[in-house]
This record gives C-alpha cells, structure tokens and sequence, in this order.
C-alpha cells in the first residue's frame, strides 16, 4: 500500500492483511552533501517502491523519515521510536527501516525492527530496464529479511 | 479471312487475358505498398496498445517463463515508462500471458517457490495459490484467477496487449 487516499481505503478495509509497515531513513543537506543526499533519497525510493510493488498486500509504505544530516543519533533514534510506536498502536507488527546513509549503522535499532543499509549508487544514466534490474539486485537482498518474519 | 479473324481474335484474348494478369500482378504489387502507406495510421489507431516481450511463439512451453518489458504511459501531464511482468504459456495450442498481480491484494506472484507446491503460482504476501493456468486455488484468500493480456503473435514473435479480469 502507499501513502494515497485509495491505499488507505483499501487499507481500512483489510487492516488484517497489513502487518509490515516499511519506512525509508532519508538524510537531508544542502551545499555541498546535497548531491550525496539526493542520491542516497533516490536510490533508497527506488528500493522501496520496488519492495512496496512486489508486496503491497502486506506492506504498507510509510512516507520517508526525514532529518538533517547534522542531527544526532540519539535524537533520530528518538523521533523514529515515536514513529514506530505509533504505528505499532495502529496494529503494524513488523517494521523495516531502509537507508543508504552509512551512519544508520551505529544505531541500535534492534528492538525498532528490522534496519537495513544499502550503499547508493547512481541511477541516474540508466534506462528503465537496467535501473529495473539493478534495483531488483539489491532488493533480493532486504527480501528475506521481510518475509521471514510472516508465516 | 477466318483464320485472320481467328488469329486476331486470338490476339484480343490474349490481350485481355494478359492485361488480367497483368491487373492481378500490378494488384499484387501495389497491395503491400498500399499496406505500408496505411499502417502508420492502423498502428496509431490500435495496435499501439500491443508491445513485444522478445519472446518467439517457439519459446513458449508449458513451464510458465517470466516476460519483462516496458509500456508508455500518458497520464495526461507527461508520458513516462512503466515496467510489466507476464508470466507466458502454453495451455492446449493457446498462449496464456498471465499478470503476475495476485487477485487477493495485489502482491506479485511467482512460479514454483513454494517448496510444497512447485508446480502451482504463489503468493508470498499471505500464501494465495493459483493453478499452472491462473486458476485460484479454494482455501487461499485469492478469490479469482489471475488476470490474461490479450496475446497476439506477429511474425512468430509474442506480442502482449491490455489486462482483462476473467471469472
Ligand atoms: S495478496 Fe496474494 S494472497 Fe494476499
């Protein structure tokens, strides 16, 4: 499902079918980190929406958890427990957090969910095709991390 | 001056006939090059909608092969590429291109990965099943078959055109 009013008519009325609720952690700059952060903002999109297509019965895509670069762990971690706290209130029980900034990586996040970091590269010269398959590439990888989980 | 008659006569059919033929061969010719000048204009009209998948009608067996490829859409502010999944097969001497789209909520299903099944589509999402040709298994939550495109084979090469609901 996606952040639209038809997803979330479908979604009331099949709540029970929605259990996993994704999340895309997506830094923000200006200056001379802006280029690095728009990267990172479209390849980790194109992830998630590719995540989002093959399992949007069971998934719900939440809109990006923003914050500027200079923002500190602890703080992040923080807002984004109140988001998962909020949602887990909603019925969600399983949460996938989707980055490509490498800071992530210190985070505990283990008792949040499931938080995976994928290293950016540019989609920008490729044609629909290539970028299709690149992105499906590295998705296999976050797949599992998903779908183990339900049953 | 019967014979000249005749001979003439002869020659007047011979005329006529070989101005048929020649009518018959100068048709001949002329309908393919009428062809091409009209098909730009039928190709716009409808056939448009159709896209091949680079698959050859020879390549289609009874195991279902996963198609990739991509559609133009106009939504009206810009036109933008869309990429499309088939699952292609070969039912009886029909050719079968299902949407991969499960019919319970939408999750894209695949041939032959569940271990218990392997001959059946699946669906990770919340375990819909669907028989080789589409048909959704009672019991799982799908309560129709998968979707068809309208299949059309030119020049031996498979062509996928719109989704149509069945059942
Ligand atoms: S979306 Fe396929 S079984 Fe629910």
């Amino acid at each position: 499902m996606r952040w639209n009013e038809n997803d979330a008519k479908t979604y009331q009325s099949a709540k029970e079918y929605v259990d996993t609720a994704i999340i895309p952690l997506l830094p923000v700059a200006g200056g001379k980190e802006q280029e690095e952060a728009v990267r990172m903002g479209e390849f980790t999109s194109y992830l998630t929406d590719f995540l989002e297509r093959q399992y949007t019965g069971r998934v719900y895509l939440l809109p990006p958890f923003t914050y500027l670069k200079e923002e500190s762990t602890e703080d992040r971690l923080e807002r984004l427990k109140t988001w998962t706290e909020h949602f887990k209130n909603q019925g969600f029980s399983h949460f996938l957090y989707v980055t490509s900034d490498s800071r992530w990586r210190q985070a505990d996040a283990r008792d949040l969910g499931e938080l995976v970091w994928i290293p950016a590269f540019s989609l920008a010269e490729m044609d629909t095709n290539k970028r299709q398959q690149s992105i499906e590439q590295q998705a296999q990888q976050i797949i599992p991390l998903m779908t183990e989980k339900w049953s | 001056m019967s014979e000249k008659n005749h001979r003439v006569s002869r020659r007047q059919f011979l005329t006529y006939t070989l101005t048929g033929v020649g009518g018959f061969m100068a048709a001949g010719m002329l309908a393919p090059m009428v062809r091409m000048a009209l098909d730009p204009a039928l190709e716009a009209a409808g056939d448009s909608e159709f896209v091949s998948v680079g698959l050859s009608e020879d390549e289609v067996s009874e195991e279902p092969q996963r198609v990739d490829f991509s559609i133009e859409l106009d939504d009206g502010w810009y036109s933008s590429e869309q990429s499309r999944s088939a699952w292609v097969l070969r039912e009886g001497n029909e050719i079968l291109a299902l949407s991969p789209i499960c019919t319970h909520l939408g999750c894209t299903v695949n041939w032959g990965t569940n271990e218990e099944n392997p001959e059946e589509f699946f669906c990770p999402c919340h375990f819909g099943r669907f028989e080789r040709d589409g048909t959704n298994i009672p019991g799982t939550p799908p309560t129709r078959p998968l979707d068809v495109y309208e299949v059309e084979v030119r020049d031996g090469m498979i062509y996928l055109g719109q989704i149509n609901q069945r059942g």
